[in-house]
């Protein structure tokens, strides 16, 4: 196997792929990159057994022929080797000579027969849709997903193809993320599943804002296929809980609000909410939303924002992260926060089909 | 404080309680090294073994791997936690027939407060132990004296199946002999600091400033001087609740970075997670995310905040904190552990309790 390739597409090719590969790993040739030199460039390939990605990029193939290198490593020498165009040729040991100008590098390879070949899917389920939108979907969503890993079913985005409508969740049993998104398929196309966290992860970064991508559904698994990548992942098998039944219905109130003020408003007070409680507390009173925090040991902050709020006198407490986190990933100038009383959800909205619903923190004082 | 009237105060170790009822339970296995754990292809740890085990080196919380290769005949037995836990109630009803104030500090030890009682501590004590040879066939060391922390190291005594005394006169002499590393809080690492400073005994402590103590240690070379007095106050508690759980690690060499501080912190917190998935634990709702470091000079601090879950990036960030405390000394030991909510539901400090959505 010879190839030779520029510096810039070879690089650009294994950050892409990276990633995936796991640092603890029982298995080593998961530490590799598998190679794959044929026709016009070469295939990369990783995977954790969980996740596999799979990219293009152009290179002049003199001998095909493929090989798995330790992918970190690999990345390191290639970032920092100095001139444009790379040769590499591999023998049959699996060791692959690598030349750029004045430097050489010998590395050992594992053989490629024994790389886990990422999963084909029988009959799959197929959508197809514009990358702006699925990107703009995860990055509303992601940041609810929870992080604790004895609840696994919510480690992941919880996607739904129903009455030609796309449906993103994620939730941690405090707050819940939701964006509708309309998309036509036919019925029998139906299907909800569970994106794995690290798969959510790595298909953002695969994501642009323009051009298609296709989205396979097969026996639990998924595949994006997108900018000539292919990527491919478990789906978390379990009842993603009925989160239907935690929207609140109609709200009492409805209260717009500047998005950046709001945001900047919160982020400054919460400077100053305990570490031990981490709640900030919003007073609304007639046009005006007061956001308090308190630490016992260090002092107290207020701001006050002028609104319009017609109810009555009302405080209910947040905690802070959970209260900006939508706010940071959202793009629109004005959101709506809905409320019904100090102890029931509060709902942020915007002017697409998107919501977020907040649980307050009980504050005894 | 002046601790008005002496109390009487037992504590009862159970001589190496699972892997004792395991031989019980399967005669043919007396007098052979037994050990209870998880098995080495699990990278399980030993949590009890025989004191035949104990002659080759084994210990409890070693690698079962490790215990192996000191000594092959080991027999490994699976660990029964419903059995331990059934004879840990029946030796505690045993308890309560002499005293309502009876505190569980595990499965197979408890301190006892008698005062109230006209015997001796020691017929106590022995009347106690006699009961339970009889009623479970299995043995147990007691240690006596005025306050918990005497008669926690007292039961070591003379153990295994025996007790110690050590009577309000006897304290200072008591004290004044016992090896450093006897004392709550003091291990390998703290001990060998504690040698540099010419620190081997009690006694040794004792005699030292309390302020010299202070500047070469902070405020746990406050709390030592105390200990190394014999002084505790602490009630024996019968309702005591468990409000952490922590898991924490001294390490041979100090870190000097926070980087080997993070890659240090994953297997502490995979410990965490384990203790969590205990039975004990399961039911309880975690509050609080807590990490500790102790630095080089002995100092320490606590950082913590709300938190429902292990988030490992929430411990990530926490230690960074942490670490930015100490202003570049290196660190000698990380503790990352949890709060739990109190059983009646309110946060015992009375901040704020996030509300759910679903369970």
């Amino acid at each position: 196997m010879k190839f030779s390739i520029s510096k810039e597409k070879f690089l650009a090719g294994l950050l892409q792929v990276q990633n995936v590969v796991s640092t603890r790993t029982t298995l080593p040739i998961l530490s590799n990159v598998l190679i794959e030199a044929e026709g016009n460039g070469l295939q990369l390939t990783t995977t954790d057994l969980d996740v596999g990605i799979s990219g293009h990029v152009e290179a002049e193939v003199e001998t095909p022929g493929a090989v798995t290198l330790p992918a970190r490593k690999l990345a390191t020498i290639i970032k920092e080797l100095p001139s444009d165009q790379i040769q590499v040729s591999v023998n049959g040991d699996n060791v692959a000579s690598i030349e750029c100008g004045p430097s050489f590098f010998k590395i050992l390879g594992l053989d490629a027969d024994e790389f886990p070949p990422l999963a084909d899917f029988d009959d799959p389920k197929v959508f197809k849709l514009e990358q702006k939108t699925l990107k703009d979907g995860l990055k509303k969503t992601g940041y609810a997903i929870s992080t604790d890993e004895t609840r696994y079913v919510l480690n992941g985005i919880n996607c739904t193809f129903k009455e030609n409508t796309m449906t993103l969740v994620a939730t941690d049993g405090r707050r819940l993320a939701m964006m509708d998104h309309e998309l036509e398929f036919p019925e029998s196309n139906e299907i909800a599943v569970i994106i794995p966290t690290k798969a959510v992860n790595e298909v953002q970064r695969l994501l642009r804002d323009e051009g298609e991508v296709t989205i396979l559904i097969g026996h639990n698994q998924i595949a994006f296929e997108l900018n000539g990548s292919r990527l491919v992942s478990k789906l978390i098998d379990g009842n993603y809980p009925n989160y239907r039944q935690v929207i609140p219905g109609e709200a009492k109130y409805r209260i717009p609000l500047e998005r950046e003020t709001f945001l900047e408003s919160v982020r400054r007070v919460s400077l100053l909410a305990s570490d031990k409680s981490n709640s900030i507390k919003l007073e609304f009173s007639e046009n005006v939303i007061s956001i308090m925090a308190n630490s016992p040991d260090i002092g107290e902050a207020k701001e006050t924002i002028t609104v319009k709020y017609k109810g009555p006198n009302m405080a209910i407490a947040f905690n802070p992260e959970f209260l900006m986190a939508p706010l940071r990933n959202l793009d629109t100038d004005e959101v709506y926060m809905e409320l019904i009383d100090e102890m029931s959800p509060g709902v942020i909205k915007i002017n697409v089909p998107f919501l977020y619903v907040l649980m307050p923190m009980r504050v005894t004082n | 404080m002046n601790s008005s009237p002496s109390r009487k105060i037992i504590h009862v170790d159970m001589d190496c309680f699972y892997a004792a009822i395991e031989v019980r339970d399967h005669p043919e296995l007396r007098g052979k090294p037994v050990a209870v754990g998880g098995s080495s292809e699990r990278r399980g740890v030993l949590t009890t073994c025989s004191y035949e085990a104990r002659k080759f080196g084994c210990r409890s919380a070693m690698p079962t791997f490790k215990a192996m290769r000191l000594c092959p005949d080991l027999i490994l037995m699976p660990v029964r936690f419903d059995v331990y836990r059934q004879e840990s109630a029946r030796i505690r009803e045993i308890f309560h027939r002499f005293t309502s104030l009876v505190e569980p500090l595990s499965l197979d030890e408890a301190f006892l407060d008698v005062s109230h009682l006209n015997s001796s501590g020691s017929a106590i004590a022995m009347e106690i132990r006699a009961m339970i040879q009889e009623e479970s066939q299995l043995t147990a060391s007691a240690g006596i004296s005025a306050n918990k922390l005497i008669a926690k190291i007292a039961s070591d005594w003379r153990k295994p199946n025996g007790q110690f005394e050590v009577s309000e006169g006897e304290v200072a002499d008591f004290m004044r002999a016992l090896p450093v590393k006897r004392l709550w809080g003091v291990g390998k690492v703290t001990e060998k600091r504690l040698q540099a400073l010419g620190l081997e005994t009690c006694g040794d402590i004792v005699d030292r400033p309390l302020h010299q103590l202070v500047a070469e240690l902070g405020r746990f070379g406050a709390e030592l001087h105390e200990m190394a007095q014999g002084i505790d106050h602490r009630k024996v508690n019968p309702s005591r609740e468990r409000k952490s759980l922590s898991n924490e690690r001294t390490f041979a060499e100090n870190l000097t970075s926070a980087t080997e501080g993070l890659l240090k912190l994953e297997p502490i917190l995979d410990e965490l997670e384990a203790d969590l998935g205990h039975a004990k634990n399961r039911d309880r709702e975690i509050c609080k995310s807590v990490v500790k470091l102790k630095f080089a000079d002995f100092t320490q601090t606590t950082i913590e905040r709300a938190a429902m879950s292990i988030d490992r990036n929430l411990y990530r960030t926490l230690l960074e904190e942490a670490w930015a405390r100490g202003d570049g000394k290196s660190v000698r030991l990380i503790g990352a552990g949890v709060r739990f909510l109190s059983e009646s539901g309110s946060d015992d400090d009375h901040s704020g309790h996030q509300l759910k959505l679903f369970q």
